[in-house]
Parts: C-alpha cells; structure tokens; sequence
C-alpha cells in the first residue's frame, strides 16, 4: 500500500522518482526497494529524485537517500536530488545531516541537464 | 546653563558681597537641582532647578529622607546609602540612574554627591547636584535601537541577474541574526530560481570561529537546494583570521572582490560579457 | 493565537506509522500558533526524531504538547515519555554520531540544535523523558 504512493517514471536513459510530501518509514523503505529495481531493470544511467513537496526530511530519511545515492552509484548510475526546499535545507543543515554524494538541484529541470550534461558532476554535498 | 553663566560688565560678586551672590546664583539656578542633605540624607536646602527637576516645592521636602527620590529597587539595592557611604569616604560620588519626580515619573539623572567638610576636616553634610539627562538618554535608547534594527534588516539579498543573487552582509553576525539571514538567503535563491548565491562578507568587521561556523553551515544549506555560494569581500585581514582560527573552507569558493565573484557566477552560469565595441 | 483553539493535547505512539502522526500533530500545533515555516520545520523534524527513538527503542510512549507563555513571547513545548530500558550514559546519547540502535546517531544532539532547549531525565530500567521548547523569534 506504501509503495503505491511513489512514482517512477523513465525518462529516456533517466528514471525520475516523486518522493510523497510526508512518507512515512515504510515508504522511504519501499522507495529505496523500487528505485534500485527500476535502475536495473531499465539499465538507468542517471537518477532524479523530486524532493519538492517533502516536507520534513528526518534523519531516517536523510539516511535512506544517502544509502541509496550509494547503492545508485554503484549500479553505476548517478542521483541529483531536485527542488529541497529552503525549509528542509536549513533544518537538514542545523540538525547535521548530510545526503551522501547525491548532486544537488534547484528543480527537475536543472536536475535532468545536469545529467544530460558532462559524465562528471562537480556540485557535490 | 545660560543666563547664569554669562558674564554681565559689572560682577555681581562686587554688587552684592560673594557670599549673598552664590547664594542666589544657586537658589535660581534652574537646570540643575542643588541641594543640600544632612549627616543621615535628610534634605536641608533646596533650589528652584531642583523645584523644576523633582516636582518637589521646597516646603514639603526639606527635612524629608532623600530616599523618596530613588526608584524601588534602586532603594531594594539600598543605593541611597551607598552614595552618602562612597562621598563621605572619597570626596565626591557620581552616578547616573532613574530617578522618580514627585508625580512618581521617572527621570534619568547624572548626580554628583560631594561630602561637606568644615575646617577640621568633620563631615558635616552633603551636596547633591543632579542634571536631568532624560532627553539625551532617551536619545540614546532610541539609537541603541534604531541600530539593532538596522542591523537585523540590513541583509538585503538581491537578484542582480537571471540567475545570480547577491546577499552583502554588513556588521557583526551573532547566531541569531545568521539564521535569520540563512532562512533569507535560501528563500530568494528559491524564488528567483538562482544556482548562484554570492555571498560578500567586506562589510563584516571581525569573524571568530562561531561566525565562520555559521557561514559554513549556510553554505552547506544553499548546496543542498541545489546553489552554490561564492563567499566575496575576504578582506586580507578576514583571510588570516580564518586561517589562524584553522576553518576549514576547503571546497567554497572565494574571492577577494565582488566583480572577481560575478565573474565566477558567469563562468558557472556559462555566460559572457561582451563589449558592443566591435573594434575592439 | 485563536482563543478556541486547544493549548495542549497529547499523543500515544505505539507504531511507526505514529512518527508521520505525530509529526502531523506537531505540525499543526506550531502552525496554529504562528511560527513560521522554517520553525515549524524545525519543531516537526525534532519531534520526528523523538517520536522515532521512542518507537525504536521503548516501542511506546506518550507525546504531550503544551504552549508556552513566558509573558514576554510564546513557544511551544512537546514531552516525549516512555516507560522503555532508559539511557545509561546521557552524555555520550547528547554526542553527535553516538547511536546504540539503528539511527544515526543524529536524534538527541540534532534535536537540541533545532529547538532552543532539550532537557532529559532517564533511569535505566524505568524510562526517559525528554523535553523541548521553542520560543518564538521576535
């Protein structure tokens, strides 16, 4: 029932996933479960998480990104968290976390040039 | 102040015998409130300056405890006596302070109280002198705040290109007014959908380890929105100091000026400027 | 602040999927009380992670709300109590990347920065209760 709220869509050679606005633990979890499959699946080079409606990134959460970010990286796919918003980055800031090697966005739309762009990325957190 | 202290042809003091000419000047003096006080505080003489200042008339007050001028906790701190205490042992005692007039408004005062000596040296009173500096200290209330207000609302950040905010900090930063200026910053770089924040710290007299930890801490926050800062104005001064205090800025970007910064932000953003001057 | 509105109230939590409930219930609590988004944010991601440790290592526990009026300002206090096995060194829970469970290590230390007090009392064996307040900026 979880994973029912978290779509992935595949753009070309790219898979954009919505994170829901409040997910609870079950669907962070379950997010994780779907993106790594639909990587595979697809032979995906790149990843973009759409972080706009979150509205509460705990550490929970943070961490599961960051792991994820991780497992991407070595299916050999790159992320790029897109649209934090301003809220979420100072309090994600202040309470100490960080997301892993994940590239950061202002939106979608810059998340998906960034991956169109040069194999290698230079806004790393 | 004025009329007192002008100096008419003829000296008073030989019209009238000096003794008679300080006695008027200091029953009329009207700026300032002269009184004189017994060995305990009671009050013995009073002038129309302390009529003006106080509120008193010198009837109802003479042979009344000064206490009556000081404010309650100012009396809980047992002040009164320590004026007399600190005059009779030194000479003179100074202070300023709220006191209360008669109608039970307060005043800011500058007292001096001076011990009365005869001869042989026996203390024999007081002499208490006070100015009512309530103007000049609502004044400079009113500074102190305009100030602080100043201080929190003077960190504009400003779009100053399609992509390219500007955000110069002026003054000290304490941690509250930096979380205010981060919660500013990374709101507009939302709003105006800007990948480049620079961030020019020229106006930032001093930076201790605390301060510099607040800047790191925005950095981060813009890097994660998906921004960059680049930090401008590091003064050589503000580059030793964040060297000698061993702050990690390793991975920020930063420039001595802000046009050095802009340009950073064009090169990031991938734009050129070009002089319409096609000889050149 | 709208007189009708209630001045406190609290919450059981006895699932995981209580962390997102209370966080709703935080959430609405700081909105109605006028802090702004970044505070609300704040409040709600500290109130996550206190939810989350209680779920994680006490299974249950109650969470209580109250607002704050110190004269001056108000604020907003949320109680976390549970009757779990207690935390035995509270120095070392308060150091960051300290965790004897599946967090991060993140919750107690990360809290205190996001609130502007964290107060705990723990005895082994008997429970833990942590408090935290936020003030209203002016």
């Amino acid at each position: 029932m979880a994973s029912e709220s978290i779509s992935v869509i595949k753009l070309r050679d790219l898979l954009l996933v919505t994170v829901p606005p409040d997910p609870d633990d079950e669907t962070v979890s379950a997010l994780q479960e779907q993106v790594l499959r639909a990587m595979a699946q697809h032979e995906a080079k790149g990843l973009v998480l759409d972080i706009s409606t979150v509205q509460t990134l705990d550490s929970f959460f943070a961490r599961t990104v960051a792991e994820t970010v991780q497992m991407v990286g070595l299916m050999g796919g790159r992320t790029v968290l897109a649209g934090m918003r301003a809220s979420v980055a100072v309090t994600s800031t202040q309470l100490g976390l960080t997301v892993g090697n994940s590239l950061t966005a202002l939106n979608v739309d810059r998340a998906l040039d960034l991956l169109n762009a040069a194999p290698s990325g230079s806004r790393r957190v | 102040m004025k009329e007192e202290m002008n100096t008419p042809s003829k000296s008073p003091a030989t019209v009238l015998g000096s003794e008679d000419s300080f006695r008027l000047l200091v029953e009329s003096a009207k700026d300032y409130a002269i009184i004189m006080l017994d060995l305990s505080g009671h009050v013995a003489s009073w002038n129309a300056g302390a009529e003006r200042i106080k509120g008193y008339r010198a009837e109802e007050i003479i042979g009344k405890h000064f206490s009556c001028f000081y404010p309650a906790e100012a009396l809980q701190r047992g002040l009164p006596e320590q004026e007399l205490k600190a005059a009779a042992k030194d000479g003179r005692f100074e202070d300023e302070g709220w006191r209360v007039r008669k109608d039970g408004q307060q005043f800011w005062a500058n007292v001096i109280v001076s011990a009365l000596r005869d001869k042989d040296g026996t203390l024999r009173g007081f002499s208490k002198v006070t100015r009512d500096l309530t103007e000049r200290k609502q004044a400079e209330v009113q500074i102190q705040q305009q100030s602080k207000e100043i201080m929190e609302l003077s960190t504009p950040v400003m779009q100053v290109w399609q992509g390219v905010v500007v955000a110069p900090l002026i003054g000290s930063l304490d941690s509250n007014r930096t979380q205010q200026f981060m919660e500013r910053l990374l709101g507009r770089i939302v709003e105006t959908n800007s990948p480049v924040a620079l961030v020019d710290i020229m106006g930032v007299p001093t930076i201790d380890t605390q301060t510099a930890q607040h800047l790191v801490e925005t950095i981060s926050a813009v890097r994660l929105l998906g921004a960059q800062v680049v930090l401008t104005g590091v003064r050589p001064a503000i580059a030793q100091t964040l060297v000698h205090l061993g702050i990690d800025l390793s991975g920020i970007m930063t420039r001595a000026s802000l046009s050095a910064g802009l340009q950073v932000a064009f090169d990031i953003l991938k734009l050129q400027v070009v002089s319409k001057d096609s000889s050149h | 602040m709208n007189e009708n509105e209630p001045h406190q109230g609290e919450f059981r939590i006895t699932s995981e999927n209580d962390i997102v409930m209370a966080r709703k219930v935080v959430r609405d609590a700081a909105t109605t009380l006028g802090f702004g988004l970044t505070d609300v944010t704040r409040i709600v991601t500290a109130a996550s992670e206190l939810t989350r440790n209680i779920y994680h290592y006490a299974k249950s526990g109650v969470m209580h709300w109250r607002v704050l009026n110190s004269g001056t300002e108000n604020g907003l206090e949320l109680t976390f109590e549970d009757q779990g096995p207690g935390i035995p060194d509270i120095e070392k829970a308060m150091e960051p990347g300290f965790s004897t469970g599946k967090g991060l290590g993140m919750g107690l230390p990360g809290s205190k920065r996001l609130m502007d007090e964290l107060t705990i009392e723990s005895t082994v064996g008997k429970g833990t209760t942590v408090v935290v307040r936020k003030w209203m900026r002016k």
